[in-house]
């Protein structure tokens, strides 16, 4: 492996950071929808580096398992909005205020 | 037998004959689903103790949940016309998720493990038709995502730093100088994978989520999110805290102390002056999670045998709230019973379901002789003789005075509904698979506060059959 770990390592938590603020601060869920896909693939990029360093497949399969579990996950959370979307025609986090203490 | 998959298998495929029985039946599998579901959680329940011994455990406790949660659903969903072969397969799923989260010894099963049961509890909450549920399966969803991020990529650097995804191996004190260089880089995994647990838990700074999202799931679903999902969640953390090295656990103890004991502070007040039932009893699961914690803290001076308790004691006494809540609720409005003040009047119209719910709140407050007042006896025990005194003081004082809380709800129960006024709604009649699982619910309840020593004994071969699956 030509590329220490460090720097791999670096380069995943700055996207994993950048897509968590993502998350975090957008209103648009679709955006939020993102920002979530970004910290996944920061993971898929953390794994490959670690499979690397210990010349190691299970990082590699990890990876494999991940992109599906991701699939999976935009595929529910799409349909979820498309359901909110129904009640309050708005993909604005804001919008979701029915339900309060 | 050779085959330590089967539980597992049973579970997948009864999910899957669910499904395929109401795609080729349709209207006529409906008396089907039901007993079809039961027997695959009682013969994956059966199975896992016949080949795993004591350390089937935890797969049991989540086949015999999940049997409660069908039981209390079936009615429910029946009567708001929710019913279909994809409630059951999810239901049955779900349950699959939390058996794989719980037992997995490794990090790869139980990141699976935990997305089948994020995908399948989404997808429950939002089945009751209107905004409130698609709201709060919104809210579930958006939570559930971030912090499976977040477990994803701690789990990622955590086996870049230690290159092994064996959960015990990675969590396990090895200095050795390949791995001093990657410390930095493993403890900044560990608190992701802390962060991505919290979440999941609804412990204190990460709870917000989970009073909007009890709120809007429908009552039985609710049930599986309190007890299930956490039970499972809190298991894998069990099996971490196990496990971890020395080092490891200087850090560890006081983390899980001080984030238990804030749950515990947090849920009891936030519960104090709550109207709506549901959130009240979202705030209190949030305090019941943080006893649990308070427990892992003290794992290696008994706290894992009162762990262990208090899991059995919280999911039976959470699933007859939860379960009964729903069978008092009218189909007619949206949502389940609100406000406390619509409960009035149900303990002279409904005398046995309110007489068993108010069994259960008692527990989860603590009552003798109900369960929940030997496990978080044995806690406190634990954590004090674990010496986080100040932890132990301070939730001790918010036990007792969160005991108001729950006497708030029971009060409600049996107060009248004011001078000739009729109750808004009226609660449905109770269906036989109702109170056979409110039965239950009782009994496990009662049993075990009368008899704590059913799982305290064998305590000691659960963990070990736990920890070396």
């Amino acid at each position: 492996m030509i590329v220490p770990l460090g720097h791999v390592l670096l380069l995943a938590a700055a996207l994993f950071l950048l897509g968590a603020v993502c998350a975090a601060v957008r209103r648009n869920l679709l955006l939020v929808l993102v920002g979530v896909e970004v910290m996944i693939n920061a993971a898929a990029l953390a794994f490959v580096g670690g499979a690397l360093r210990w010349g190691r497949l299970d990082g590699q399969v990890f990876v494999l398992f991940l992109l599906a579990v991701a699939a999976a996950e935009v595929a529910v959370g799409l349909a979820l909005l498309v359901r909110g979307y129904r009640g309050t025609r708005s993909v604005d986090s804001d919008c979701y205020r029915a339900l309060r203490g | 037998m050779a085959a330590p998959w089967l539980p597992e298998l049973v579970l997948a495929l009864g999910g899957l004959a669910a499904l395929g029985l109401g795609a080729w039946l349709r209207e006529r599998a409906a008396p089907l689903l039901l007993p079809l579901s039961l027997a695959a959680a009682a013969a994956s329940g059966a199975l896992a103790a016949a080949e795993r011994g004591y350390g089937a455990f935890f797969p049991v406790l989540f086949c015999a949940l999940t049997a409660g949660v069908l039981l209390f659903a079936e009615p429910y969903a029946r009567r708001r016309g929710l019913l279909g072969d994809e409630f059951y397969g999810l239901v049955l799923w779900a349950c699959l998720g939390m058996v794989l989260t719980a037992s997995a010894p490794s990090w790869l099963t139980l990141f699976l493990g935990y997305e089948l049961l994020s995908l399948c509890l989404y997808v429950l909450v939002a089945l009751p038709k209107g905004r409130l549920a698609g709201e709060a399966a919104l809210k579930y969803f958006f939570v559930g995502a971030v912090a499976s991020g977040f477990l994803a990529f701690g789990i990622a650097v955590l086996y870049a730093a230690t290159g092994t995804l064996d959960v015990a191996a990675s969590v396990a004190d090895r200095a050795s100088a390949a791995t001093a260089a990657a410390q930095p880089w493993a403890r900044l995994g560990l608190a992701l994978l802390l962060a991505a647990f919290g979440f999941k838990l609804a412990l204190a700074p990460f709870h917000l989520w989970a009073p909007d999202v009890y709120q809007g799931a429908p009552a039985p679903v609710t049930a599986l999110l309190a007890a299930g999902s956490k039970v499972a969640l809190f298991a894998a953390l069990l099996r971490v805290a196990c496990s971890a090295g020395d080092p490891l656990w200087a850090v560890g103890a006081p983390t899980l102390a001080l984030l238990g004991t804030l749950a515990v502070v947090v849920g009891n007040v936030g519960a104090l002056t709550q109207p709506r039932a549901k959130r009240l009893l979202a705030y209190s699961s949030v305090a019941q999670t943080g006893y649990l914690v308070l427990a892992l803290s003290a794992v290696r001076q008994g706290g894992a045998a009162a762990a262990l308790f208090y899991a059995v004691a919280y999911s039976a006494a959470d699933l007859g709230a939860f379960g009964l809540l729903g069978s008092l609720s009218s189909p007619e409005r949206e949502g389940d019973l609100d406000l406390l003040a619509d409960l009035r009047g149900m303990g002279a119209t409904h005398p046995w379901r309110a007489a068993a719910f108010s069994v259960c709140l008692l527990s989860l407050a603590g009552f003798p002789p109900a369960a929940g007042f030997i496990g978080k006896l044995s806690i406190f025990v634990a954590v004090f003789r674990a010496g986080f005194v100040v932890h132990g003081l301070v939730a001790l004082a918010t036990t007792a005075a969160a005991a108001f809380v729950y006497l708030r709800l029971v009060r409600a129960l049996y107060a009248l509904p004011p001078e000739g006024q009729p109750a808004v709604f009226v609660a449905p009649k109770a269906a036989l698979s109702e109170r056979v699982a409110a039965a239950a619910a009782v009994g496990v309840v009662g049993v075990l506060g009368v008899a704590p020593s059913l799982v305290f004994s064998p305590a000691a071969r659960v963990l070990w059959g736990f920890l070396h699956p």
